[in-house]
Order: structure tokens, then sequence, then C-alpha cells
């Protein structure tokens, strides 16, 4: 039925359009754009046609005009999409299918009628996009009030405040700018003390010298890494499989968490940064902190697929360095951008061989318990395929695509395979590992002696109570025979390791095959596989024969149901042994000359796509690399990015209007060694960062011209970062736990444990709670963070353990130097608040403080509500509990999570 | 205490109270950027003329048997014992429906353990109401209520395992990621009916499979639009204060909190975000009230407390009241266990010992809630929907349970202008493949956005392209 409706329809269609009037715009254009427009397009014009535009379709190629309008028939462009030759024909074999009958009548149709066709433009193309040009240090403009304004970037700006007639804000008042500086730079907010010492120090470059004092302290790295690990998409292990395996991330990330922080505060280049987070394991194979930084690339780890795997690590690379939206081509060309599928296949190449493994580190052979988690190329013959609309079930295997990155952006990938040293490819034979498996080895032999004299001793001991017919002296003696075959299978198993130790160092570290010791490694092996296969199956004997007696003798700890599935169990144990045993037995007695190896062998080249990949972005040509990372910092420090779309600098991303500072800090960065903390610097001592962040008389015109403030003649307001609220709340009462780094902490301890926030687990499902109510990132994916107001934000800032133990400590600390009400809201206002309060302020505290005082001075007149059991109850004292009251409300004022 | 001005949690005393002495404070704009605000959050839905006002959801977890409850199958005894070759069924691999639409997770090994063997139905069914509809006797009292209910038994979905509990809420395969929640569009797209309460709400224990809490959650529409569990044993998160004070100190503190971000408003007048925060304060004071009065079931009589019983019941009530008082979205979860998060229903060995308890527990508080809605005119407005992520294999496992059925299991709703008394869609004559008027699960998401009067194809984020089957088509049949 379907088919004689489109047959019927075709029939229609042709002979409709020999009468109908075709429309280019509707019709024409988009069936050229779908068939023809990949090769004579904006981007690639083969025989130097190009077809996106009418007059350009008029004009022809190479091989001359394709029609003159009104004949079709001598037309070259119907000749070439209906010819029956496939070698004629458009377009080509594997570019896309031939036109049906109705296209091409459609076609003709158009041309016979006159081609007729709108004016439009020829499309720009693409390449010349503002974003993919490589940036280039714009001239610096000089202002008409050449005393305003302390650096470049003031002067970029400035020269948009005089093209628009803006004025800008003054210089935000001195303990506002002060609390700014420290909530950007350490995100915690300055002491009462460091306001003081600030407001006092007449110095003229107090603030400059603050800035370097703030950028070398170790809180900057934690800060900043914060900000880091949302862009790179820093989540710990998100769930263990039933059969214990980690779902997605891995185990111990944190220790990237921590390369993050370090490599901030050490101020590492970006990118160096970016070479060893893709690509550590071939730029520095024996640097083990080098390596922990791959766990950008191990963080994309998802057990049950590996497509959304490398998915994810395509999409999430290209938009976190690049700001490419590479995700976009997976099941088609981009829509936008020109970036074709094979491209996106091309760039899942680079990633292809790729995977994560455990390394042991010194100290602890479990890999589940540490260790160092790292990436490697594990499969260098790893074919690509593209998937046919994105669909891994239709991989289209006529072609293996190689490893590539897109051509719009220029350069390409210089890739040399590499050799990577023993440690690396064979790390159960370090030194360190060795050594702790043979001691571990020698502990098991000593324990298992210990274990059979004890034995031993306790069957003397039966002896002298026990009758020797009975059932109890007869199991004791197979306790004893079974610690025997337990030492000998720990002494074989010594005796095994040693020896295949003997021939893997041979092997490897000599580079001798030494057959000898093959040979003896084998055996020794056999050995041991036979007195382990002899101990279990006795022990299984024993177990068995052990609970078969309870339950005989019904003893008052086994059910019965209970009962029935211990016997079933001990005899599946011992059905399992039986065959271990038996398999052991039928070894070849000088068989294959095969062994254990001590651990697995991974390759011993890495491919060297990853390491040129990272070189291509680092690159000073790469256009977008350092436009992006700017953006980001300068996102951070106004609230507010230069280019929107901070993950999307495509075609669909116009040229910004900030485009020549946001090119000018790309520069900055590109010559000064990738130093972030140069562009903070250059950021946070500029005027334009100092500025008040509020309409003032001066600048009512300003405010005119330019509501939105889009060229920053003020601040911006901005709400803190989850983050930076629940540190702050911490610090503020002297309670904060400076310590760095260390394990992800218990997620569910974040009100108990007074760590910074950015240690503790992070992970989907696995977030505290009072963080996600303050918009944390979500570790899957976050660019930017919201600033969401909501009612939950007020409860947990009024009624959490934490709000109202901090307020408590912090009233009570306060006290202890301001005892008189005075003083003590002065001292309030400044560590809460960072700032004196106005007198209106001051008044309504006092009149808080006294009638909070009436109230809770008549204790029988209180309804108490709340926990009981809490680390800090009320001050006894009225006066003191009455102050305590006041620092809950300083701490829910608006301008505690707000920065001006 | 005087010399305090007194603080007055009304909406609209509260309003006039802001705006009054600041000139130039633009009221509309603060509206505009407030997330409280119904009128902002309608923000790209366009309306439609409404049937329904709310929804209860109903979700049971694990995977109901379809064959057991509203889509009786005789052939299962028929064929019982034998293979799914004997039957007409034979492979339903081979089916081009399944070989489209089914995307199985993680292994394909599934496909191959796929249950052989047809399992008798466990337990009888008989006709109900005076339409006659068929349910089985392990929902005797839903039966009672089958002239209210409208069946559907022709669903579907394409995911095999438990991530198909997400895939219920959001209509995308798990391995597309997390996206926005039936829930969650009902709360971005309509306003608000009450102030004083979130507009949407998650009551029982969240999924505890491997997308947990997103199953209520509102993904890419952004936080605000989350579902707000409340845990009847704790309502309120920071609901109440963690510490010992007393209500008088909370009442001077709240208005002290007050009366100092609106000196600080009067410095910056144009801070949106400031007057924004003043009146989130005032929502979370009032939640601290209206939370716990949805559960304070003082002025419900015994009988009706009796009628919905403990637990489950208990949480069908607060439903109720929740949707009595404006609340647009009420999910329920039934049946998530502790162990591995599968959920209770999961019934791949003993299903009749399963089901029976289970339907024990749901039978008759669900009946409750469609007979009390309906003797207080409730259920005119409030749509009830009762789902699980999929059915359950007519062949058996291990011989006496049943595995996860993807390709074919009912659902039904009830309410809210959907018509009672009527079932549509069917199965094959096995429950095997669903047959007439197949339905995938964004056909519910559909029907609901069309009963609450939300215009379907309005529901687009900029920047976030939807697939069609993401809209899903509204089940016509159905509706009155």
């Amino acid at each position: 039925m379907k088919n004689m409706v489109s047959i019927v329809s075709v029939l229609i269609a042709s002979n409709l359009v020999a009468a109908e009037r075709i429309d280019y715009e509707s019709q024409v254009k988009p069936l050229l754009a779908q068939k023809c427009f990949a090769c004579h397009g904006a981007l690639k014009q083969e025989s130097g046609l190009r077809l996106d535009a009418a007059s350009l379709l008029h004009k022809g190629g190479d091989s001359g005009t394709l029609f003159e309008a009104g004949d079709s028939e001598t037309s070259l462009l119907i000749q070439r999409v209906s010819a029956p030759e496939v070698d004629e024909r458009m377009p080509p074999e594997g570019e896309g299918s031939p036109l049906n009958e109705s296209q091409l009548a459609m076609l003709r149709a158009w041309i016979d009628q006159g081609a007729i066709a709108p004016d439009e433009a020829v499309p720009a193309n693409p390449r010349q996009h503002w974003a993919y040009q490589p940036p280039i240090k714009p001239t610096i403009p000089t202002l008409q009030n050449p005393r305003w304004g302390r650096n470049a970037i003031d002067q970029f700006i400035g020269a948009h405040h005089d093209a628009r007639g803006l004025t800008p804000a003054h210089e935000a008042r001195p303990e506002i700018l002060l609390r700014r500086v420290y909530l950007d730079l350490v995100g915690l907010s300055p002491t009462r003390a460091q306001l003081r010492d600030y407001l006092e120090d007449a110095s003229p470059h107090k603030y400059e010298r603050l800035v370097e004092r703030l950028l070398s302290a170790p809180q900057y790295g934690e800060r900043w890494a914060r900000h880091w690990m949302d862009v790179w998409r820093y989540s710990d292990h998100t769930g263990f499989d039933l059969d214990g395996t980690v779902l997605g991330s891995q185990r111990h990330i944190w220790r990237w968490r921590d390369w993050i922080v370090d490599a901030l505060n050490e101020d590492q280049g970006y990118d160096r940064m970016i070479l060893e987070m893709l690509a550590a394991d071939e730029l520095s194979a024996g640097d083990e902190h080098a390596l922990v930084a791959s766990g950008f690339l191990v963080r994309n780890y998802y057990k049950h697929d590996r497509n959304r795997w490398l998915d994810d690590v395509i999409d999430h690379t290209s938009r976190a360095f690049m700001s490419v939206t590479m995700g976009c081509a997976k099941c088609h060309d981009h829509k936008y951008d020109p970036i074709s599928m094979h491209e996106y296949y091309r760039m899942r190449a680079i990633f292809e061989p790729y995977n994560v493994r455990v390394d042991r580190i010194p100290g602890e052979l479990d890999v589940n318990r540490n260790g160092l988690t790292r990436i490697y190329d594990a499969d260098l013959a790893a074919p690509t395929w593209l998937f046919v609309r994105g669909n891994p079930k239709a991989a289209d295997m006529s072609i293996r695509l190689g490893p590539a990155v897109p051509a719009v952006f220029g350069g390409a990938l210089d890739i040399k395979s590499s050799a990577v040293g023993l440690a690396s490819y064979y790390p159960a034979l370090r030194s360190f590992v060795t050594n702790a498996l043979l001691e571990k080895a020698r502990r098991a032999v000593e324990g298992a002696r210990a274990n059979l004299d004890s034995e031993r001793k306790k069957q003397e001991e039966r002896k002298l109570t026990v009758d020797e017919r009975s059932l109890e002296y007869k199991m004791s003696r197979e306790s004893v025979e079974l610690a025997e075959l337990k030492l000998k299978a720990a002494t074989t198993e010594q005796t095994a390791l040693q020896a295949r130790l003997a021939a893997e160092r041979a092997k490897h570290e000599a580079g001798k095959v030494d057959e000898q010791l093959i040979k003896k490694a084998v055996d020794a092996e056999r050995r041991a596989r036979l007195a382990d296969g002899h101990e279990k199956l006795l022990e299984s004997i024993v177990q068995l024969g052990t609970l078969r007696l309870k339950v005989s003798r019904k003893t008052r700890d086994y059910t019965e149901q209970d009962s029935k599935q211990a016997l079933r169990a001990a005899e599946k144990r011992l059905d399992a042994a039986k065959k271990e045993f038996t398999a052991a037995l039928e070894m070849p007695l000088s068989g294959a000359p095969e062994y254990e190896p001590l651990g697995t062998i991974y390759p011993r080249q890495t491919s060297g796509r990853r390491l040129a990949f990272a070189r291509w972005i680092v690159d000073r040509q790469n256009p977008l690399t350092a436009r992006v990372a700017v953006n980001h910092i300068w996102l951070r420090h106004f609230g507010r990015a230069l280019v929107d779309s901070v993950d999307d600098f495509g075609l669909r991303c116009e040229r910004p209007r900030m485009a020549e500072l946001l090119d000018f800090l790309a520069t900055e960065l590109l010559d000064n060694q990738f130093s972030m903390k140069h562009i903070h610097r250059l950021i946070v001592t500029s005027t334009v960062y100092r500025m008040a962040s509020h309409a003032t008389p001066h600048t009512s015109e300003s405010k005119r011209l330019d509501v939105d403030n889009d060229f920053y003649w003020r601040g911006n307001v901005r709400r803190c970062e989850a983050e930076t609220v629940r540190d702050t709340l911490l610090y503020l009462a002297g309670d904060l736990d400076l310590q760095a780094g260390g394990p992800d902490i218990d997620s569910q301890q974040g009100q108990e444990i007074p760590r910074r926030s950015l240690y503790f687990r992070h992970a989907e499902n696995k977030q505290m709670s009072l963080l996600e109510l303050f918009d944390a990132a979500n570790p899957n994916e976050c660019y930017r963070r919201e600033e969401s107001i909501r009612p939950q934000q007020a409860l947990a800032l009024v009624n959490s353990a934490l709000a109202m133990k901090q307020s408590r400590r912090l009233a009570r600390r306060l006290s202890k130097t301001a005892s008189d009400r005075h003083g003590f809201i002065e001292a309030a206002f400044e560590t809460i608040l960072c700032r004196a309060p106005s007198s209106v302020e001051r008044t309504a505290c006092q009149d808080f403080l006294t009638a909070q005082l009436e109230q809770v001075s008549q204790v029988d007149g209180l309804t108490l509500v709340g926990d009981d059991v809490e680390a800090i109850p009320p001050s006894t004292d009225p006066a003191i509990r009455a102050r305590e009251n006041m620092v809950l409300v300083l701490i829910n004022h608006n301008d505690f999570v707000t920065i001006r | 205490m005087k010399h305090i001005a007194p603080y007055c949690p009304t909406r609209r005393a509260f309003l006039s109270d802001v705006g009054m002495g600041f000139t130039g404070l633009a009221l509309g704009s603060m509206l505009a950027a407030d997330p409280l605000s119904g009128e902002a959050l309608a923000k790209t839905a366009s309306r439609i003329a409404p049937k329904a006002k709310s929804v209860i959801w109903l979700f049971m977890v694990g995977g109901v048997s379809h064959m057991e409850g509203f889509d009786p199958k005789p052939a299962l005894n028929k064929y019982a014992g034998k293979s799914l070759a004997e039957t007409p069924v034979k492979d339903p691999f081979e089916s081009p429906f399944v070989k489209k639409n089914f995307r199985p997770a993680g292994d394909v090994n599934q496909l191959r353990s796929f249950r052989q063997v047809i399992l008798p139905m466990q337990i009888g069914y008989r006709n109900r109401g005076e339409s006659g509809i068929e349910v089985s006797d392990w929902w005797p009292h839903v039966g009672e209520c089958i002239d209210d209910i409208a069946v559907v038994r022709s669903m579907w979905t394409s995911d095999n395992n438990h991530t198909a509990q997400l895939q219920f809420h959001t209509g995308r395969h798990f391995s597309d990621g997390a996206f926005p929640t039936i829930g969650s569009w009902v709360h971005y797209g309509l306003g608000r009916l009450n102030d004083n309460l979130p507009q949407f709400i998650a009551l029982g224990t969240p999924i505890k499979s491997s997308f947990g809490p997103q199953v209520h959650s509102a993904n890419y529409l952004g936080r605000a639009h989350d579902g707000v569990h409340v845990d009847e044993k704790e309502p309120l998160p920071f609901g109440s204060p963690a510490g010992r004070i007393s209500k008088q100190e909370q009442r001077l503190n709240a208005e002290m909190i007050s009366r100092l971000n609106r000196l600080t408003a009067a410095e910056y007048p144009e801070d949106s975000a400031l007057q924004a925060r003043i009146k989130s304060y005032e929502l979370a004071f009032r939640m601290q009230t209206s939370i716990p009065d949805i559960f304070d079931l003082r002025d419900e009589t015994a009988k009706t407390l009796e009628a919905y019983g403990d637990g489950f019941g208990r949480q069908l009530l607060a439903a109720r009241r929740f949707v009595q008082k404006g609340v647009r979205f009420v999910q329920v979860y039934h049946g998530t266990d502790d162990l591995d998060g599968a959920g209770g229903w999961d019934a791949h060995f003993f299903l009749k010992e399963n089901h029976t308890k289970n339907c024990l527990a749901a039978d008759k508080p669900i009946a409750t809630l469609l007979k009390d809605l309906k003797q207080r005119g409730m259920l005119d407005e409030t749509l009830v929907v009762w789902a699980s992520e999929f059915g359950r294999t007519p062949g058996t496992e291990e011989s006496n349970g049943r595995d996860h059925h993807p390709f074919g299991f009912s659902i039904w709703m009830a309410g809210g202008g959907i018509q009672g008394g009527i079932t549509h869609g069917t199965t094959d004559e096995l429950g095997m493949l669903a047959d007439e008027d197949p339905h995938y699960v964004t056909d519910i998401h559909a029907t609901i956005l069309t009963q609450l009067g939300v215009d379907l194809h309005t529901m687009e984020v900029p920047g976030r392209k939807r697939l069609d089957f993401e809209f899903g088509r509204p089940i016509q049949e159905i509706i009155a």
C-alpha cells in the first residue's frame, strides 16, 4: 500500500512540476544544499564551481556555464546529475544518493521556466569566521582622558566608553573592593584584621601588593581549581556495578583534582597543563605526578558503553579547550559549523586506542584501596569506523578512518608513535611492587607456619580432654593436616613468585630468554597450583563436614532455611575445589613453557595521536585555545563573559563587542608562557575591575545609554558560588580546616567536617545537598554556573546545623573581644559583611539586640523548637544568646551571599 | 519590640511594601527576574483550554506484569510449558517492530537469554464495573473504579533494563543522558496555583538504581524546575532548625533579615536579585508552615485515614492534600527497594508471591485515592496516571517468575478529562508485542500536557533541539 502511494505521488509530482512554477528558495536551493554544497560551497569549490548562491549558479565553473535559462535540454547541470554512468554522475558515489525522478523533473522545470531566482548575497567563506583566525595583538587605543585607566584592559574598554559617551563609575569603596578581590582570588572573605590593616595602610600600592599576596596563597589554587573542575567535568566515581567494578569516572581521581590545584598554584603554563591532561603517558611516561593529569580523560570512563565514553571525550575535549561543538557532527555533518561527520570520527580515531588503568603506588598493593588512575594506549590497532546516523550498529566498514583534526581550524597532526619504558608497560616489575609482593609472600609463609604451630598445640591439648576415637578428635586432626597443606601452599607460592620474578627480570630487564629460569618458573608455578588446589580441596571438605555436623546436631544458630543454603554453598565450593584440583593435576608436567607474568603487560608503544592532538591545541596558530581560556577567566571575574556562549565559538557566535580586548588577552596569555596568573593580575589590577557596581548620579547618563552594562561602565553584582558560601561560613568563625588535598570526603559529612568544599565527593547523585541548593556544578557538564535564588537556600542558611553552629560560635568568638554592644555590632558587620554598619543599621541592630535580650531573658515564655541533640546549644547567657541571633541574621543578609 | 516595623508576610502587602518609596524601581522587571513568580515561569508554553489542573503520577518501580493486571491473556494458559517457537509469536526478535525499536542496555546477550517457556497466568480475572473490563484479582479495589479508568494496553519502550525508569519520565533512552522529566515540563510550562508551595513534588522513596533523583529532575530546564522531594518523615530539608531555638527568636530573626535587606535595597534600588531574595525568604518562611500543614492530618476523618492506610496510603493522602492546595504535579514512587535498586515489582522469581504482596500494599490505597478524589469533586480536574517502566515476559524465568518486557505493556489513566471504562490498544495473543495502536512513553506525556492545556510544540528551550518522538502525540481515543 505504502509503495503504491509513493509511486503515485512521484507520477503526480513529475507531471505537476512541468506546469507549476518552481520556487528557487523553497525547492531548488534546499536540494542543491543537500546534494552539492559539501563540495561546491563556501568551504570547498571542486572544479572551480560554487552553487550556494543564485549568481554563482548562473556563472558556472571550470567546465563552463551550467545552463542557458529556459533550456534544460542542453544543460550541463542536468547532464551531470542525471548521467547514467556512475563515473559521470553527480553527486559522486559515496558522497550522496543520485537525484530521483521528481527532483530531476523539478530542476529541469526550474531551468525551463527561466531559472528565476532572487538576488542573494554570496555567503562568506566560513574559514573567515572571526574565531577561526589566529589572534593577533591589536593596537592599544588611546583615550580621550589619558588619566583614566591603569592598563590596556582599561584602554580597550575606555575606547568604547569614549565612542558611546559613557561615563565610568568611580572606584568601589575600599572595603567592597577588598571583599571582591578576596572572594574572586581565594574564595574566602577577608578577616576583620585584614580589613583593618588594609584600610589603615596608606601606601600607594597596597592593592597591587595585596593582589600579589593573594595570587601566591595556596587558597588561590583551590579557588580556581574548582572553576576549572567545572569546565573539565571533574567527577568522583559514580558508583559500583553489582560485580564491584566502577560505573563511571574512576577511583582515586581526587589525585587529578589535587594536580589541578598544584598546577594552578605553581602557575604551570596552560599549554603544559593541556599537554599533560591529554597525553601525559606519551609526554612524560615516568613522571607520576604528570600522569595524574590524565584524570581529564580518565573521568570519561563509562562502563556500560564505550561509544558514549568516546562521544563524551570528543564533545567535551573540543568544547572545554576550543569551544567547538564537535558533538553536533556525530550523526550528520554539523548543521552550522564547517565540520563534517567524517571529521567527527577522525577525531574519535585520536582517542580510539586509549583506555584507563590503575597502577599501584608505593605502600599499597590493592589498587581498589589506593592507586594511580591513568590513561594509556591499550589497542594501537583499534579501527575507527563512521557510524551511519551516529548509530554504532550501522558502522560503515568500507573506510577505516585515521586520526585528523577538522580542516577549518588549519594545521595538522604530526603523529609519531613512541616507545614507553619498562616501568610503564610492565608496572608490576617496578621494584617497589616486586618487593611488596615478595614481602607479602614471605608474610603468608610466616602466618601459615604460626597457624600450623597453633593447630598442633591445640591438638596436643585435645588429646588430654577428648577421646581419640571421637568425631571431634578426627576433625582436629584434619585441622592440623589442613594447616600443613596451607604452609605448603604458601611456601610453594613464595618459591613460584621468586622463580617467576627471576625469569621475568631476565627477560625484560636483561633482555634475554633464559630457558633454565623459565623452566624453573613453570615448574614452581605448577607446584604452587597443585599445593593450592590440594589445600582448597581439603578446606572445603572440612567446612562441609563441620557444617553437616552442626546441622545434624541442630545447633541453635542455624534455622532450617539457613542450613540448607549454607550446605548448598559448601557443596558448591567443594565442587569448584575438586575441579580446580583436577585441572592442576592434569596440567602437563613439561608442557608449554608458560607461567603467569607478575601483572598485566601493556603495549610497549603509544600511538602518538593524543600528544600530536594536544600539541595542535596549544599551537600558537590554533585560533581558539587562548581565546576560550581567557574568556572563561574573564567570566569568573566579572560574572559575565566577553563571548556569551562560552562553550560555542562556532559560526552562530557573532564577533563579540569586545573582540579586540579578547584578542589582546589571548595574545597576552600566548606571550607570557600561558601564565594564568598573568591574566588574573592584568584583570584585577585594572580600573575596570575596581569600579563600583551600582549607578550613582554621575553615571545616570551611562545608565540611560547602556542599561545592561554591555560596555562595562560599572561593575556587576554577582552571587557567590556554593563553595564560597559554605567555606566562608566556616572561615568566619575561624573553623575552616585549611588542610589541602587528599581523598574525597563523604558528601554527607559536609556540615560536620570543616574542610574546603572542593574536597568533598562530587559525582552524579553524590553531592552535598547544601552545595546543590546553591547551584553547585552538575558533574557531567557545567561550562558556567547558574545563580538561582530559591527559598530552600533561605531555609539552609537559617536552619542548617552548619549555619546555626557557625553563627553561635562566631557570636561567642566576637564577644570575647567586643564586650559592649556597639563594639559587637561593628565587629559582626565587619567580619560577616566586610563593612561597617550604617547608622540606620546600627540603630536597627541595637533595637534588635534589645528585643531579643528581653525575649530570651524570660526563658519560661519561649516556645522551643528544633533538635535537642546538637553540637552547640544556645548560650545560657541571654546577652550572648541575643548576639547569636544577630550573627544568624547577618549570615542571612543578602550581601553575605553577594559580591558587590 | 515596638520599634521594629511589623513584618507582614502576605504577598500583596509585601509587594507594595517593597515597592513603596523606591522611585524608579521597576516592579515588572523584578517579577520577570523572579524565579518564584508563576507569570515568569510560563516562559514559552502557549495555552489551550485546560481540562485538568493537576497530575498525580503513580510509578510502580521494577516492572509490573501487564498480563496479570489489566491485559488478560488466556493463551498463556493454552501454551503453558511450551516454547515460544511453538506459539504464534515464534521469535519476537524477528519482528520488524522489535528490530526497529529495541535498544538493549549493555549486553546483546540479553537477547539470547530471552525467556523461551510460556508461564501460565498466575492469577484469575473477572469483569468489573458497568463497562465489564477485565481486571485481575490482584487489583480488586482498583477494579471497582474501572468505570473511571482508561487502560492503555499497547505501551512500549526501547530499553529492557531498569534504566527504562528514567526513560519513562524523560522519553529518552538512558544512554542519551538525562533529560527533563515530565513533571519538570509541567512545572516549566504552567504558572503556579499556590504561592506557598513548590509546584512539583515527589513522594515515596526516590528510585535507587542508576539515575536516582534524576527521575524527578529538570536537568537542562534548570534546577528551579526540579521536583522537590518530600520525605514524609522529614518533609522539608532544612525546614526546621537543626539546633534548639525558640519560635519567638525565629520570628524576630525573620523580621530582622527582612528589615536589613530592605535597608540595603534602598541603597541599591536596581539590584533585582536582592528583591528576589527578599521574596524567596518570604516563601521559605511560608513553606515552613505550609509543608508541615500538608502532613498534619488532624482534619481528616478516621474513616479516610483508615481507607488510605499507612505507608504508601499516607503518601497518596499527602498527594491528594498537595493537589488540593494547588500543586501541579505530584509524583509518587511505589516499590523502591533498598537492595539493588531494581525495584520491588521486579519479579524474576516467585512472581505470584511478589505481586500478591505488592498489590496488597498498592491496590486499596490507589482505589481509595480515586474514590476520594471523585467524592470530593476533584477527579475532574486531577489526572491520575498509573505506570511502570515496562511489563513482564510471557515466558518464564526459573519456572515461577517473569523477566523484563519492554515490547508491550499496560498503563492506565483516570480523571482530568480522560474517558472512563474503556481500554485502548492491544498486545498480541501472548501479550508479547504491542499490536493495535502502539504508544511510546512520550504519548502519555503528550496526553498529560494536552489535558493541562499546554500546546506541546511550544515546549522548546532555545539551544535544545528536541527530537520528534520526545514530544509524543496525545492519545486522542481516550480523551473525553
